[in-house]
């Protein structure tokens, strides 16, 4: 995107109305193809967890570890999503809303932390290993999305508290 | 002064640095409240409200589980996600990313210690997370940044990746309920970003000493 209006100046450009209608379709293309599959994944998935008792399970097990960013252990189910799919991660957080299991500001706790440690395998590719990135360090690099995501979360909560 | 370097040094118009203005306010939620016309220029505020089929709920109703469910809460996304993106095209047609360049460009040594000349790959990871990559990997075989200090900088652009268009698009699903202005979310992100970086950052540098010490020539070519 950055590159093509390097050369702007010679180029016909689109109208700014152009541009907005041009922006406005690709997030609806961005919503059909991306999105909707992610939503149905998510919510299929909670829905699966929780019909199965699977996510009380789950829950309890990881509780203590999530008490620290301020979330019930069944948050974890948002975050292991993520690291497969950032919307995933961030369907089956709403979906553990809409059911009721967080509440708006845990929902907000793990909005930060579902981008930033979100589609690491995708990205791995897409990112490090495009990148040529130093052999050496990958097994770092992997590692710091998630500490990134850890500290969001508890960034996050204070940013919450602070401004009530 | 390389070819790369006179291209970003061309002048950056008034339009871009309005639209980088604009967008930066639009999405902070400052003028969410503002009872005067400048509420007008407040992106949740443009992005507006579903009309409400029975007391408070909207079309997609209340209570619904499972794919349909998912599907269904999709729909409520759309509007936001095209708003979102029709905006961050317009501002970048205008130049906005160029001017976010030069904001940058001096910050860049001290926040991530890269040279400034990364200043286009790092405004470019703003919105993609491969033009950024190839960017850097082209940074690197031109000499203009080492091994180490890519290895930083990939650090950097690998957590959230396209931080301004992931936050809208992947984190579509929690923007309706998020208690923060997404604007303040992004800026988060970005503070993690550049602290997970300088991790990295420190472990580089801590180990190039030791290796320094130790006479040993440390590599920083590939």
């Amino acid at each position: 995107m950055a590159q093509q209006n390097n050369q702007d100046t010679a180029v016909v450009k689109k109208n700014i109305v152009e541009e907005f209608m041009v922006g406005c379709r690709k997030g609806f293309y961005i919503g059909v193809e991306q999105i909707a599959p992610a939503m149905v994944l998510g919510f299929v998935i909670i829905q699966f967890l929780q019909i199965t008792g699977l996510l009380d399970i789950l829950g309890k097990l990881v509780g203590p570890v999530m008490a620290i960013f301020g979330l019930p252990g069944e948050a974890i189910v948002a975050l292991i999503a993520a690291f497969f799919a950032k919307t995933a991660g961030a369907a089956a957080a709403a979906t553990l809303f809409t059911n009721g299991v967080i509440d708006a500001a845990q929902a907000t706790i793990l909005l930060p932390a579902t981008i930033t440690m979100g589609t690491l395998v995708g990205h791995y590719v897409r990112i490090v290993v495009v990148s040529d990135t130093n052999k050496k360090w990958h097994p770092l690099l992997l590692a710091i999305p998630i500490i990134d995501a850890a500290i969001v979360m508890l960034l996050t909560r204070l940013v919450l508290v602070f401004m009530g | 002064m390389s070819e790369k370097e006179k291209k970003v040094e061309q002048k950056i118009s008034w339009k871009g640095w309005v639209a980088l203005i604009i967008l930066v306010i639009a999405f902070s939620g400052v003028l969410q409240k503002n009872p005067g016309p400048l509420a007008a220029l407040d992106f949740a505020n443009l992005n507006g409200q579903f009309g409400t089929i029975y007391e408070n709920i909207n079309f997609k109703g209340a209570g619904g589980v499972g794919a349909r469910e998912g599907f269904a809460f999709t729909l409520t996304l759309i509007p936001t996600v095209m708003l979102a993106l029709g905006f961050i095209n317009v501002a970048e047609s205008l130049g906005a990313l160029k001017a976010a360049e030069k904001l940058f460009r001096p910050l860049l040594k001290p926040l991530l210690g890269i040279p400034g000349i990364a200043g286009l790959a790092f405004v470019s990871t703003f919105t993609s997370s491969d033009v950024g990559a190839v960017m850097t990997k082209d940074l690197v075989e031109k000499g203009e940044i080492t091994d180490d200090e890519r290895t930083i900088f990939v650090s950097y652009q690998y957590a959230a990746s396209a931080v301004i268009t992931n936050t809208f698009t992947c984190g579509a699903p929690l923007l309706p309920m998020a208690l923060l202005p997404v604007g303040i979310i992004i800026v988060l992100e970005m503070i993690v970003k550049i602290l997970g970086a300088n991790i990295v950052r420190f472990i580089l540098n801590s180990k190039a000493k030791k290796n320094r010490l130790g006479g040993k020539e440390y590599g920083t070519a590939k």
